[in-house]
């Protein structure tokens, strides 16, 4: 797989919701390359070609970003506070995908810049059905500064 | 002696004679060796009451008490007067009519010309008038003096009584202007536990406590020496090192010239009340730092059931999700080699998962409402009941028939006031469902300054034995097949309406319905 041309950058520390996300995505046909990724840290190497990522031609960037707010080392809201304070990355759409309804999270994401913020239903269908429309919206019907 | 002369001296006579008859202030008449009267002038009748026609001849001693004459004054008197050539003396005398008058008396000796004793002349005047004046002045005078003396007998015994009363009720000192302590009274060497010898000559720093400031003490001084009162509260140290407070009021007594010649300090003993402050500030004190305390924890309580609410509803959703998510894969992709009995125990998966995930959303909720401000409004409650009626109607299939009467506004959190009567009514609706007609009134009213709002069901009802476990979390009094729910949804309703100050209550029979009030305090 080339590693360079990402379509969807997943970043997800829990297996099941990641599993479960790229089924719906794939199911519905909205992206055919999606990187998965288990935490914040590894999600910025990705996008700044750092560490394992060095030398990655970081023009190549993923035209949406699912991100899960609570992982371990660096936590979602670093990342989009990190993404949305850099030229090169702040353009990328982030749709924050959570576990959790807590008001403060959703404040501090729209103040980090955040595109979408989305509470993961409980109910499979519903998840399906949220993951779809946020793919095909993000993808496919949204109009990119690019 | 010539014709001249004789006339002339018969005319003296004569014109004497003249003028001693006009003297009225005077009874002035001529009496005979043994005391019989020879002449009267008009002085005397006037004095005595006796014309003269009828009293020449008599005895003077009718002029006399009884008992003078008894005594043998008048002759008495004769006698001084012969021996002294004249006699004068003070005495009661007797008018004509019987009544007394305060006479004085002179007896003067008369002597012819070759120097023979003939007669006395006796001059009487009548002082009853002075007497009486001078009696009256005396007698006002003791009277004074008698009212003077009773006076300062009461002013003593009055004086003393105060002394007595303040002796016994307080602690008494007077000092000179100087400080030097010139009298203690009992109670204060009971106090001070010294004796009087020992305090008199020294000043008050033998009984110093060193607690208060130079300056509280300065002003002390500079109040009195001004000739003003101080008053105040000292604490003082008795001779074995106890200390005592003392209420004092030092009282400067001002010479003529207005400045302080002895100061008197009146105390009371307030030591058992001012330990009782100290007590009171340490009771205080100590209380305050262990609601501190208590606040402290009660905040790091807070914080911890923050976060924990936070992980639940991160932590316990995910494999919510995983449990759901899965199951519905199975169902996707594997139906067509599970038969009937396993795709029922799938969908018994599937249903719990998400009767969990509406219980977790219950609780964050309920722990959310704990930390969430009002936000008060003036409420037009039948635009609330409009909403929820609306979202009711929407949501759940129903047959139940929804009486509102117009509902008095309220001043309540739109939203939360929202939440209270949609959770009233879904209740009413679900408990109401399983009988023919079910009917649900809603109505309010005032009462007591508070408006009562009421949701009223003919449904199934509850016993009231039960009723105070309505509104606590997780409580129930219906089972799950009976009637589904989780036991979060009265107790969050009773959770706002405490938050808004206000009560909540139902009343209800088994199988004859339930009815739900809640009161809101007025604006």
């Amino acid at each position: 797989m080339n590693s360079d041309i990402i379509e969807i950058l997943l970043v997800e520390d829990n297996m099941n919701d990641a599993e479960m996300t790229i089924r719906a995505l794939k199911k519905a046909h909205i992206a055919n390359s999606i990187l998965h990724l288990k935490n914040g840290a590894e999600a910025l190497d990705f996008i700044f070609g750092k560490n394992k990522y060095a030398g990655r031609n970081v023009d190549n960037k993923p035209r949406l970003i699912l991100l899960d707010l609570k992982m371990p080392k660096v936590d979602g809201i670093e990342v989009l506070e990190q993404l949305k304070s850099n030229d090169s990355s702040k353009t990328i759409p982030v749709v924050v995908l959570t576990s959790s309804n807590e008001h403060p999270d959703i404040e501090v994401c729209y103040k980090l810049g955040v595109n979408s913020y989305i509470v993961k239903p409980v109910g499979f269908e519903n998840f399906t059905k949220a993951v779809t429309e946020l793919g095909f919206y993000w993808m496919l019907l949204n109009k990119s500064s690019e | 002696m010539s014709n001249k002369t004789t006339s002339s001296l018969n005319e003296s006579a004569e014109l004497f004679k003249l003028l001693v008859n006009s003297i009225k202030d005077y009874a002035i008449f001529s009496i005979d060796l043994d005391g019989f009267i020879l002449n009267w002038n008009q002085g005397a009748e006037y004095i005595k009451g006796y014309s003269s026609n009828e009293i020449i001849g008599k005895h003077i001693s009718i002029f006399y008490t009884a008992e003078d004459v008894a005594n043998n004054i008048p002759m008495l008197n004769l006698e001084k007067a012969r021996t002294n050539g004249t006699y004068e003396s003070v005495g009661w005398r007797i008018r004509k009519d019987g009544s007394r008058f305060w006479a004085n008396v002179v007896f003067t000796a008369l002597y012819d010309d070759k120097g023979h004793l003939h007669g006395f002349a006796k001059v009487t005047r009548d002082l009853t008038q002075q007497k009486q004046t001078e009696e009256n002045e005396r007698m006002a005078n003791s009277a004074m003096q008698e009212k003077i003396e009773l006076q300062l007998q009461i002013s003593h015994k009055e004086l003393s009584d105060y002394k007595y009363a303040i002796d016994e009720s307080a602690i008494v000192a007077i000092t000179d202007p100087k400080g030097i302590i010139k009298y203690v009274n009992n109670n204060f060497c009971k106090i001070s536990k010294y004796t009087a010898e020992e305090l008199i000559g020294q000043d008050h720093r033998v009984i110093n406590s060193g607690y208060h400031t130079k300056g509280f003490i300065k002003n002390l001084w500079v109040t009195i020496a001004n000739g003003k009162i101080w008053r105040g509260e000292l604490k003082n140290r008795a001779k074995d090192g106890v200390y005592y407070w003392v209420d004092t009021t030092i009282v400067p007594f001002l010479n003529t010239d207005g400045k302080p010649y002895q100061y008197i300090a009146i105390r009371a003993d307030i030591t058992e009340r001012k330990l009782a402050q100290e007590n009171l500030k340490v009771l205080n004190d100590t209380l305050e730092k262990r609601v501190d305390e208590r606040t402290a924890q009660l905040e790091i309580a807070n914080k911890e059931l923050e976060s924990f609410s936070y992980s639940v509803s991160h932590d316990l959703r995910a494999p919510l999700r995983a449990i759901a998510g899965y199951s519905s894969i199975i169902e996707e992709e594997y139906s067509n080699i599970l038969d009937d009995e396993g795709k029922r125990l799938l969908n018994e998966v599937k249903h719990n998962a998400q009767q969990m995930g509406l219980l977790i959303d219950s609780l964050l909720s309920f722990s959310r409402l704990g930390k969430k401000e009002l936000r008060k409004t003036q409420v037009d409650m039948n635009l609330v009941l409009e909403v929820v009626l609306k979202e009711i109607n929407a949501g759940t299939n129903h047959h139940a028939e929804i009486n509102v009467s117009s509902l008095l506004p309220a001043y309540a959190d739109y939203t939360l006031i929202q939440h209270v009567f949609s959770n009233l009514l879904s209740n009413a609706i679900k408990y109401s469902s399983k009988i023919e007609k079910p009917l649900i009134e809603i109505s309010s009213k005032q009462e007591n300054g508070e408006v009562i709002y009421s949701v009223a069901d003919n449904g199934a009802g509850f016993e009231m034995d039960y009723a105070h476990k309505l509104f606590g979390v997780f409580q129930r009094l219906h089972s799950a097949d009976e009637f589904e729910g989780n036991g979060v949804g009265l107790a969050i309703v009773s959770r706002i309406i405490n938050k808004h100050g206000g009560r909540i209550w139902a009343v209800s029979e088994l199988g004859k319905g339930a009815t739900f009030s809640f009161a809101l305090p007025p604006q």
